[in-house]
């Protein structure tokens, strides 16, 4: 008798595993139980100057400022200059006004960048992306009304941060001057976020004027 | 052949199924399934997820799915029949997956997610994951720096039903997309498997033989690539992986794989085991179901940190 059930449970469970190869495609889901396609761009553009400029404006303090803070106590800057909902294993992002003398630019790559010093000690402070590559996703990361949770999964969620970056690239920094950049002024809205290492602090802008040359 | 499996396993579930007419034991159980300890990824989880619960007090179940979405299914089966308090699972597929955990739940046994996602909330307690796309950009951009921004170069990408496949893959294009002097000229999948990437990189080469780089979805590709690149007397080709794995750690410190990308797999499954431990005692959910963890740049200068997918300090 057991041999039996034994041999039944066998059975059934091996159509079950049989039939369920059947039915199970992959790379497809059935039914309509997925919302409309994401347009991650269409969301940035529409959330921009509504939310994303006012939310950084009210957030953003002056660089020094939040390095200063940031140093002495990274969660108390974070609450005040970024996103306390953030992700408990990633770093904090701040939001900061950039505003100082370039005294440095890499334009060779295509992740350009330039170095700004804002206390006048003619050293970098911060590092400046201009594009048009960008790394990173500081400028999703900032956000406090932006949740991982609300996002189908990864995907949707890391199309939403580059496109961020795409946005400030056809908006801002595609008519950025490329040329003689040392020694111009720098004006700068934008975030960063906080790094253990030597590197100089690596901030995104949403916003940045670039000065004539001296 | 594949039939045979198939039965030996139902055979299997079966006899577990009886098993459940056993009193209960002592100790509470919590099951641990993973893709194959093959890829030593897989396996620094679930002996992460072990130790961890085993030191909290419970009984363990550790199974393997093959990334098989039926045979996972049967396994879950086997945890809600042997009355597991909690499940840890990396899944077999984002879709396949939800009604395996929606039946764990119905069973009133709640699931921890590691690893991979489900195209689903609400179904799993949590889903703890490395945060893919930030290991990816990171990853892609030391490539990128390497390749010093041009060159022709090839993509080995993982499974198609595994999220990380796609999430990966689209972190390394949103970097690398950006400089149009570099051209990928093949993009292949090899399945997370190290015998496919192998045998996908020597056709690659035949018709691509000036490429310059590779760009792996995870080590266990990247290890096969550099097996192949090597054998066929390209030793400088660059290639860059995923995971942070042993194997790539000495592949690096040698001088033969460039870089790859840290997931901390043995602190995730161990955070899970935490999280359910928090839920079995104290009826304590996770404050997010979805949470990330973020992954580290792995390059001959800290290669030497690197144990079992975690850094040491």
């Amino acid at each position: 008798m057991p041999q039996n059930s034994i041999r039944l449970s066998f059975a059934v469970v091996a159509l079950l595993a049989l039939a369920a190869c059947k039915v199970l495609p992959t790379g497809t889901t059935p039914g309509g139980d997925k919302p409309a396609a994401f347009d991650p761009d269409a969301a940035v553009a529409e959330m921009w100057d509504g939310k994303v400029l006012p939310y950084l404006e009210a957030k953003a303090g002056p660089f020094a400022e939040v390095e200063k803070v940031a140093r002495a106590d990274p969660a108390a800057a974070g609450a005040k200059y970024g996103n306390v909902n953030k992700q408990a294993n990633s770093p904090w992002t701040y939001a900061a006004t950039i505003e100082g003398k370039i005294v440095a630019a890499n334009t060779q790559s295509r992740a350009a960048t330039i170095d700004v010093d804002v206390d006048g000690d003619d050293k970098a402070d911060a590092r400046v992306q201009i594009g048009p590559a960008i790394r990173g996703t500081a400028l999703r990361d900032v956000l406090d009304f932006v949740d991982f949770n609300s996002f189908t999964n990864q995907i949707d969620y890391a199309q939403f941060g580059k496109a961020f970056n795409m946005h400030v690239n056809k908006t801002v920094l595609g008519t950025l001057p490329r040329d003689a950049l040392e020694g111009r002024t720098a004006k700068v809205l934008g975030a960063f976020a906080a790094s253990g290492g030597t590197d100089l602090p690596l901030a995104t802008p949403a916003e940045i004027e670039i000065g004539p040359k001296p | 052949m594949k039939f045979t499996r198939r039965m030996t396993l139902a055979a299997f579930a079966g006899m577990l199924a009886i098993g459940t007419a056993v009193p209960a034991y002592a100790a509470d159980l919590v099951a641990i399934i993973t893709p194959s300890h093959d890829n030593p990824f897989f396996k620094a989880e679930a002996e992460g997820a072990d130790a961890k619960a085993k030191a909290l007090g419970y009984d363990t179940l550790v199974l393997v799915h093959d990334d098989d979405a039926s045979k996972q299914s049967e396994l879950i089966d086997t945890a809600i029949g042997r009355g597991a308090k909690a499940i840890i699972l990396d899944n077999a597929g984002a879709d396949a997956t939800v009604a395996a955990v929606q039946k764990a739940k119905d069973a009133g046994i709640p699931s921890f997610l590691i690893d991979r996602e489900i195209n689903a909330s609400g179904v799993a307690m949590a889903q703890i994951v490395s945060n893919n796309y930030q290991g990816a950009q990171l990853g892609a951009q030391e490539f990128v720096k390497l390749m010093g921004e041009k060159g022709a170069y090839v993509e080995l990408v993982g499974k198609e039903s595994d999220t990380n496949a796609g999430i990966r893959s689209k972190g390394y294009h949103d970097v690398i997309d950006d400089y149009p002097d570099l051209k990928m000229v093949a993009q292949q999948s090899a399945n997370w498997s190290q015998t496919e990437a192998y045998s996908k990189m020597e056709s690659i080469l035949q018709a691509n033989p000036d490429i310059k780089g590779v760009i792996s979805g995870n080590d266990t590709m990247a290890m096969g690539a550099i097996a192949a690149l090597q054998a066929a007397g390209k030793k400088d080709v660059i290639v860059v992986g995923f995971d942070g794995s042993n194997d790539v750690r000495d592949s690096i410190k040698a001088g033969g794989i460039k870089a790859t990308v840290l997931q901390p797999a043995y602190a995730q499954a161990q955070m899970a085991v935490e999280q359910a431990d928090a839920f079995i005692k104290n009826g304590t959910k996770p404050k997010e179901e979805k949470q990330l963890m973020d992954c580290v740049l792995i390059t001959p200068d800290n290669a030497s940190k690197l144990e079992t997918f975690a850094l040491t300090d």
